[in-house]
């Protein structure tokens, strides 16, 4: 046993306590687990990782590069926001024992971030998510659609599972759907949105605030002159007539306005009108049908390769059929044989 | 309840009856003598001037947002579903299906919403309403002050405010569509105007959508119209200008008459009567018909005057702002600011009538785009982020030269270096077009941890540097040091993790025993050293606590000499051959069965001679003289012997020559195999 300290085992013991303790728990968190590094130093690290705080000119260094009515998609370089993270953990280190140190325990704080990174936007009720670090992918907008609709709704699938013109979404925990990660206006007109991986399709969707209820107008009208449709619905079932796309003199009404008022319509001009077309009005409407008529939903612009019908290839060939009697299958299989064979 | 993802509409949810005040007077009849009635008054109250906000669910477009809204039906979403029939527009107790509310949209400029104002004077005056002096929610009100002409372009019709209304069904769990409600029912007010851009001009245009009581004034609603296919944004009725007029001319001159409203044209009024307003409003000669004058406008000396008198003008400032200083609610202060705008005096000027309708709620929006969200989606130039948009062949170059940008996402970007050198430098953001390698995957050049910038600038071949990551670095350190909190987090969580690690090393070098693991909970010292004892005990009792006895000793081997069977079949006195032969037919089992056992002597009839004594005798010597050898070893006399009968012991292994010796000794126990081994463990110590 050694009664006194020398300097030789006060320099061991530094050299050993910089090297050895870097996977010390030093935050449990009974909702995030358990962590090397502190919640707060975490959640500052992660924020960071996300690009919260980087002056934008860091971003996009040239107003080129993200032109007025443009939307740019970018991977996130990892080995950039690793460079950013480094920089912060170099704040206060001026011993060679610090840098021991910090580098003994980068790899613990590498990871600990990487899975907080998840954590940050965490809508209420979802699950938390764990997982190592992967690609981060994204988009910036910048446009009158960012500042003249706020609250867009943007949406990522890993595979295209939804129809383009479905009325429904994608639940946020369901595998296909990837999370994001940041999704924040950084300027009246800019919209960042990053992506926890790599999305096949990306959705973005006018804001839903409840059911809505209009009418269209029509962009070509001359200013003086400016007219608007209304598609009519089935009474029965609440489905459009189709064609889905386009306007015909049987899908849609023209919307009767009222004489030299701006914009007001003539209600019961409307639903004698749409009466007349909707298939089972039986002739007139109750306020609840012309309701159903007057419904809009909100616009979704799909961004995607529009042939990749990954989804539903899938089923396609799940869906596996028999369409002949094996014995027919064998006799033709059998002639095959002879006549290249014989 | 309908599906999540699912609603129903129902045209409308009628009360049993209207609010109001009624009596309930129960008889009894039949009795031989007379019962007086009871009575009893109920009161089924309702909003009639103000909406309380706890019935309002949601307002589309969203209050104070700006957007495109122009091919939106504005709307208001009410709680309680029967709220649109719980009175009948037409003044009468009886219910209607015609709701009492409607959603006028109006613009600014069109309409005039008042201050809080005595809800008596909320309505048009001469409006007969049921039990307009009993039965009000409040006491002030707000009211909207339109013209006739205005009500007449803008106002639905009586026809079209049914097909305003509806209820809508919906599951209550459904966020998206029932966002807080409490049953799922919910009555929806439309408005019947759309809150169109200016395209002509390409302004925005501010909307204020008033939920209005239409109670008593159904009248007043415009006549249906021919209709058309085609409508122009224009203001129903422009009174804006009014905010140009001069407020700060003395009474006086106005009630003299003759205010120079500068060239200020007001809007004239519907049907042409005056086309062609001149540019002074003193030559304006029909009077308000709303005049409160006694005698009338052709007696009253007002006549001649182009506004109301000042008299009254005063009054109604006064008692607006008594009213709005008595109430220092925040939300009427809101409410108020979202009112700006929708403030012109328009009835102090107006020409014609005026009419009035009470507000029981209202907001504004902007509507600031002319194109709408499809057009401007599908206009929006879309690529990976290093694309530059395509200038036209042959325009003319833009003021700055395009910026230099390469495949890999890298800009050139000007660089002062340290000497000063103006040259320029590579740059490239944390947003690349193409998925990059992490870190030293990529080429093993980069170090696992910089410690500052210098180590990760980069020469690239062309011979200029790439400051990316350095530039990332510094940008990182400084966001770090702007933050005190994370910076002492930072340099707490190291110092902590150092502090613990070497206060660990140092007494591991000093303490001559192993220094607990370190665990999430304090460490209970005495538990610590008992739970260490008892550890220490287990690893090695027989030196801690001593060795231990084994439960039983192992038995004498039995020495057998000889075929078994004939050592059996002589002890039993059987006649070995006999049970052998029998066997071979019958089974030994069932030969031995059968086999006469000889009977040494009936019970209780032992007959001893000489020779059975001489032999019994001699074997209790042989086994006594075994037994006293067992546990006198040097009284040995049975020379030879066995290699000792304790299985397993150590005493086998001729590890030394005193184990040898040991082993040399018969009839050895395990007791002695346990004393040798602590014996020779203390030799192997000391």
């Amino acid at each position: 046993m050694n009664q006194y300290l020398s300097a030789t085992v006060a320099i061991d013991a530094a050299i050993v306590a910089a090297q050895d303790y870097a996977s010390i728990v030093t935050d449990r968190d009974p909702d995030d687990g358990d962590h090397v590094v502190p919640g707060e130093l975490r959640r500052f690290l992660a924020r960071l990782r996300l690009l919260h705080g980087v002056p934008f000119s860091y971003l996009v260094p040239d107003a080129n590069l993200l032109p007025i009515e443009s939307m740019r998609f970018f991977y996130i370089d990892r080995a950039w926001t690793d460079a950013l993270v480094q920089g912060v953990l170099s704040v206060g280190t001026i011993s060679t024992a610090d840098r021991t140190q910090l580098e003994a325990v980068y790899p613990a704080i590498r990871d600990d971030v990487d899975e907080a990174e998840r954590t940050i936007r965490r809508p209420i009720g979802e699950k938390r998510l764990e997982g190592t670090g992967g690609a981060i992918t994204g988009f910036l907008m910048r446009s009158r659609l960012v500042s003249g609709w706020p609250n867009l709704h943007v949406r990522a699938y890993s595979r295209d599972v939804l129809e383009d013109d479905a009325l429904t979404t994608v639940a946020e925990s369901d595998p296909n759907r990837m999370k994001v990660l940041r999704m924040e206006r950084l300027a009246p007109a800019v919209l960042l949105v990053l992506f926890d991986g790599v999305p096949a399709v990306v959705h973005i969707e006018e804001p839903r605030q409840g059911i809505q209820f209009g009418v269209r107008l029509d962009p070509a009208a001359p200013p003086a002159q400016r007219r608007a449709k209304v598609k009519v619905r089935d009474c029965n079932t609440g489905d459009p007539v189709p064609p889905k796309t386009t306007f015909t003199s049987a899908n849609s009404v023209d919307v009767p306005f009222r004489r030299n008022a701006p914009g007001v319509l003539d209600v019961v001009e409307l639903r004698k009108r749409l009466a007349a077309k909707a298939p089972n009005s039986g002739g007139t409407l109750e306020p609840n049908e012309y309701a159903l008529q007057m419904l809009r939903f909100p616009y979704r612009q799909v961004f995607g390769d529009p042939d990749d019908l990954e989804g539903q290839k899938f089923y396609n060939l799940d869906a596996f059929k028999v369409s002949i009697a094996l014995t027919t299958w064998k006799t033709t299989v059998a002639a095959k044989v002879n006549t290249v064979n014989p | 309840m309908p599906k999540t993802g699912y609603f129903v509409l129902h045209s409308n949810v009628m009360p049993k009856v209207t609010a109001g005040q009624y009596e309930l007077v129960s008889e009894h009849t039949g009795l031989p003598f007379t019962v007086a009635p009871a009575t009893t008054h109920v009161n089924v109250a309702a909003p009639r001037y103000t909406m309380p906000t706890d019935q309002i669910l949601s307002t589309f477009p969203p209050a104070n947002a700006e957007g495109a809204f122009g091919d939106r039906l504005p709307q208001i979403v009410l709680k309680r579903r029967t709220l649109p029939w719980e009175r009948n527009p037409a003044g009468l107790v009886a219910t209607s299906p015609t709701p009492w509310l409607a959603l006028v949209v109006v613009a600014e400029g069109e309409a005039q919403l008042s201050a809080a104002t005595p809800v008596a004077q909320c309505v048009t005056p001469d409006t007969v309403l049921l039990d307009a002096t009993t039965d009000k929610d409040v006491e002030q009100g707000l009211y909207l002050a339109v013209t006739e002409t205005v009500v007449r372009k803008i106002f639905p019709c009586q026809a079209d405010l049914p097909l305003l209304v509806h209820v809508r069904e919906v599951d209550v769990n459904d966020t998206e569509l029932a966002s807080g409600d409490d049953d799922g029912w919910l009555a929806v007010v439309l408005a019947n105007r759309l809150p169109v851009f200016d395209t002509a001009a390409g302004k925005p245009v501010r909307y204020m959508a008033c939920l209005v009581n239409v109670e008593g004034q159904l009248a007043e609603l415009p006549p249906p119209q021919p209709p058309v296919n085609v409508f122009n944004f224009e203001l129903a009725q422009d009174w804006s200008v009014l905010a140009a007029v001069n407020s700060s001319v003395g009474p006086d001159t106005r009630v003299v008459g003759g205010i120079d409203i500068g060239n200020i044209v007001l809007p004239s009024i519907a049907g042409g009567l005056l086309d062609a307003r001149p540019g002074s409003a003193a030559q304006a000669a029909p009077l308000r018909a709303t005049s409160s004058s006694p005698v009338g406008p052709a007696m009253d000396g007002a006549a001649t005057m182009t506004q109301q008198s000042v008299g009254q003008q005063w009054s109604t400032t006064t008692e607006k702002v008594a009213a709005v200083a008595l109430d220092p609610d925040a939300k009427r202060l809101v409410r108020d600011t979202m009112g700006s705008g929708f403030r012109y005096p328009i009835e102090a000027f107006a020409i014609e009538r005026v009419l009035r309708f009470p507000v029981l709620a209202h907001w504004s929006f902007t509507t600031n785009e002319g194109a709408t969200f499809e057009t401007l989606m599908q206009d929006v130039d879309v690529g990976l982020l290093g694309t530059i948009p395509e200038r036209a062949k042959g325009a003319p170059p833009a003021g700055a030269p395009p910026p230099e940008i390469v495949e890999t996402g890298h800009i050139g970007l000007g660089h002062r270096s340290r000497r000063g050198d103006a040259v320029r430098a590579w740059y490239r953001g944390p947003l690349v077009p193409f998925p990059t390698l992490r870190g030293t995957a990529g080429d093993g050049t980069l170090p696992i941890l910089a410690h500052s910038a210098d180590q990760i600038r980069r020469v690239v071949p062309d011979g200029r540097e790439d400051l990316s990551l350095a530039a990332a670095f510094e940008i990182g350190r400084l966001l770090g040091l702007s933050q005190l909190s994370v910076v002492s987090a930072l340099l707490r969580f190291r110092s902590e993790q150092f502090g613990i690690g070497r206060v660990r090393e140092l007494l591991a070098s000093v303490t001559p025993f192993a220094i607990p693991a370190l665990t999430d909970s304090r460490i209970d010292l005495s538990r610590f050293v008992a739970v260490q004892m008892f550890g220490a005990l287990v690893k090695s009792p027989d030196q801690m606590i001593g060795p231990r006895r084994p439960v039983a000793d192992p038995g004498r081997p039995l020495v057998v000499r000889g075929d078994l069977d004939e050592v059996i079949a002589s002890g039993l006195g059987l006649d070995l051959d006999a049970v052998r032969k029998a066997g071979e037919q019958v089974g030994i089992l069932a030969a031995v069965a059968q086999a006469q056992v000889p009977i040494a002597n009936t019970r209780g009839n032992v007959s001893l001679d000489k020779a059975t004594l001489a032999t019994m005798r001699g074997a209790l010597a042989g086994e006594l003289k075994s037994a006293l050898d067992v546990a006198a070893p040097q009284l040995r006399t049975v020379p030879g012997g066995t290699t000792g009968g304790v299985p397993g012991g150590p005493i086998l292994r001729p590890r030394s020559a005193r184990v040898a010796r040991s082993a040399a000794a018969p009839q050895r126990d395990a007791l002695d195999a346990l004393l040798d081994a602590a014996a020779e463990r203390d030799e192997d110590e000391s």
